[in-house]
């Protein structure tokens, strides 16, 4: 049990660590937000889980009902984040922000 | 833990209060100068909140699991009476936020600017 | 109490108060406050206190920064320069502000230590109010039989405190003609909300669960963080996600302004009430022990747990009509016709 705890663990560290350098290093806006929804919501969710599993030491009610609590956070952040994502990208799409394009290869 | 640590937690303390004050002191706009006072405002509650910590101990809940009249240790248990203070002082401040903000509008509204200098010569 | 963490939140956290004041827009300065009041609440949760963190995490972090876009939405968003005098009036407030940052300093130096189980903050009440709770009230979250049992007193003219906030912006801005003559100009937006099904089903699915947690809240205090302020503020706040997702007309035929105001009022009124209740019966204004005598069926100490119950739905009350009220006024400058 310990060892399927800490590889959720580090498998959503690296998630929340790629969301992060996609976050700086990509070059327009919508990618970013691809990046941020995206990677967010799954890292929210592996380090959620890990929680709720590392409870288990002893099985009893006390221990399922807070891992139950658990699971419902993850329920609502699965609802939530990706329409706070969409509610971003459409408001930048309303204000007119243009998506990135590359510029055309110059004849030499 | 060594008195270097606690002496800096200290010092940040007080950094951060500094930061709101100066804000609040030089800053030309007014929401920025609401923003200063709930920086001060907030380090002033995260002062209170460290006095109320110790060492290895748990959030002040008494964990009884139906032993009726265990012994409570009270060095397991973090001091509630910051906390209480400052749930009165965090309510407190949003409060004031929103009459500082809605003084900020009504400024806005009489003057059409939230800048300090510009409100000072309209009033002269 | 692991101070490696400790230092490292810190250390953002003066990153984010830096960045929150030099930010030249005012949109952007809100949304790092909120960042910021968000990495308070993770410091003061390690640091043991959860029902300081809980509130700050729902007022702080949520019903603030929703402020903050309100009244940046009505005015301007964007920072202007002092035109004259920049340097004097820097100079004068750096100067205040280190000498006020020196006098601190050297009052530091005689501070007890970070973290010690035996500073004088925890040797002389607070041991009393650890040992005797269970034993008196027989409410394990020592925060909430203080608050509501111990220090009641405060806590009633804490609930006066947020009433009469409440009450000072309708004050100010609240107006009842239609046309006026000094009014504010229209909100800068680029292009009118259009409505979006996927924000506004989402947010008709969860309103429901969040209300229904807003009242778990409360009725949990007892056992676990939370309380009355943290479920009024929740719930005020999933009235402000409708009002957000949908128009602000349609949250207005929901709760009415009449009815906002009648609510802040029986809120504030069941808590005075149980006091008075309490000194019509013959103790102390207060003193719940003596409400045994009219609830059926309980000793001394559990009518103690049953007034702490009445007075936190009384100030959830309270704080969910004027923590809507004040948002309702901020965004639509009074005139309570269209909004964010």
């Amino acid at each position: 049990m310990d060892i399927v705890v800490i590889m959720l663990t580090v498998i959503g560290l690296f998630s929340f660590f790629a969301t992060t350098v996609g976050l700086l290093r990509f070059p327009d806006f919508y990618s970013r937000m691809h990046a941020a929804g995206k990677g967010d919501t799954l890292a929210s969710l592996l380090m959620l889980l890990a929680l709720a599993l590392y409870n288990f030491h002893e099985v009893n009610l006390a221990n399922l009902l807070v891992a139950i609590k658990i699971l419902s956070i993850v329920v609502f952040i699965f609802m939530a984040s990706p329409t706070a994502t969409h509610a971003i990208t459409d408001a930048a799409f309303e204000s007119g922000v243009k998506p990135w394009t590359k510029e055309p290869e110059e004849e030499s | 833990m060594p008195s270097i640590i606690s002496d800096y937690n200290y010092w940040i303390y007080i950094l951060l209060m500094m930061i709101g004050l100066y804000a609040m002191l030089a800053k030309n706009n007014l929401v920025k100068k609401v923003i200063g006072m709930s920086i001060f405002q907030t380090a002033i509650i995260i002062f209170y909140v460290s006095i109320s910590a110790k060492e290895h101990a748990t959030i002040p809940i008494i964990a009884h699991h139906g032993a009726a009249e265990a012994a409570i240790d009270v060095a397991h248990y973090a001091n509630p009476l910051p906390h209480v203070l400052m749930l009165t002082a965090i309510v407190v401040s949003v409060g004031t936020l929103g009459v500082a903000l809605a003084l900020c509008l009504g400024i806005y509204r009489r003057y059409n600017s939230l800048e300090e200098d510009e409100i000072q010569e309209q009033l002269q | 109490m692991i101070w490696q963490l400790d230092l490292s939140i810190l250390t953002l956290i003066v990153i984010c108060a830096f960045a929150t004041i030099m930010v030249k827009d005012l949109l952007s300065a809100a949304i790092i406050f909120g960042a910021y009041s968000f990495l308070m609440c993770l410091l003061w949760t390690e640091m043991g206190a959860v029902d300081v963190a809980f509130t700050e995490a729902s007022v702080g972090a949520g019903v603030s920064t929703v402020l903050f876009i309100a009244a940046v939405y009505q005015t301007t968003r964007k920072v202007g320069v002092r035109k004259s005098g920049r340097l004097l009036s820097k100079a004068v407030a750096l100067v205040a502000t280190l000498l006020t940052g020196l006098v601190l300093l050297i009052a530091e130096a005689d501070f007890p230590d970070f973290a010690n189980p035996f500073t004088p903050a925890s040797l002389h009440l607070s041991p009393y109010y650890i040992m005797q709770t269970l034993h008196d009230t027989n409410v394990p979250n020592i925060v909430t039989s203080v608050l509501a049992d111990y220090r009641g007193f405060d806590t009633m003219f804490e609930t006066a405190v947020i009433f009469t906030a409440g009450l000072a912006v309708i004050a100010i801005l609240r107006r009842f003609k239609k046309e006026d003559r000094c009014d504010l100009p229209e909100p800068y937006v680029i292009s009118e909300a259009h409505p979006d099904t996927i924000i506004r089903f989402i947010a008709r699915q969860l309103v429901p669960f969040i209300q229904l947690f807003a009242l778990y809240v409360v009725a949990h205090g007892h056992h676990s963080p939370g309380g009355g302020f943290q479920g009024g503020v929740i719930f005020g706040a999933s009235f402000i996600l409708l009002a957000i997702s949908y128009d602000f007309k349609m949250v207005l035929g929901i709760m009415s302004e009449r009815w906002n105001i009648l609510l802040g009022n029986i809120g504030v009124l069941i808590y005075a009430g149980i006091g008075f209740l309490c000194l019509l019966l013959g103790a102390n204004f207060l003193d719940y022990s003596v409400l045994s005598k009219v609830l059926p069926a309980t000793d001394k100490i559990m009518a103690r747990s049953h007034g702490m119950l009445g007075i936190e739905i009384g100030v959830a009350i309270a704080v969910l009509a004027i923590v809507i009220s004040i948002y309702f006024n901020i965004v639509s400058r009074g005139k309570y016709d269209k909004g964010l």
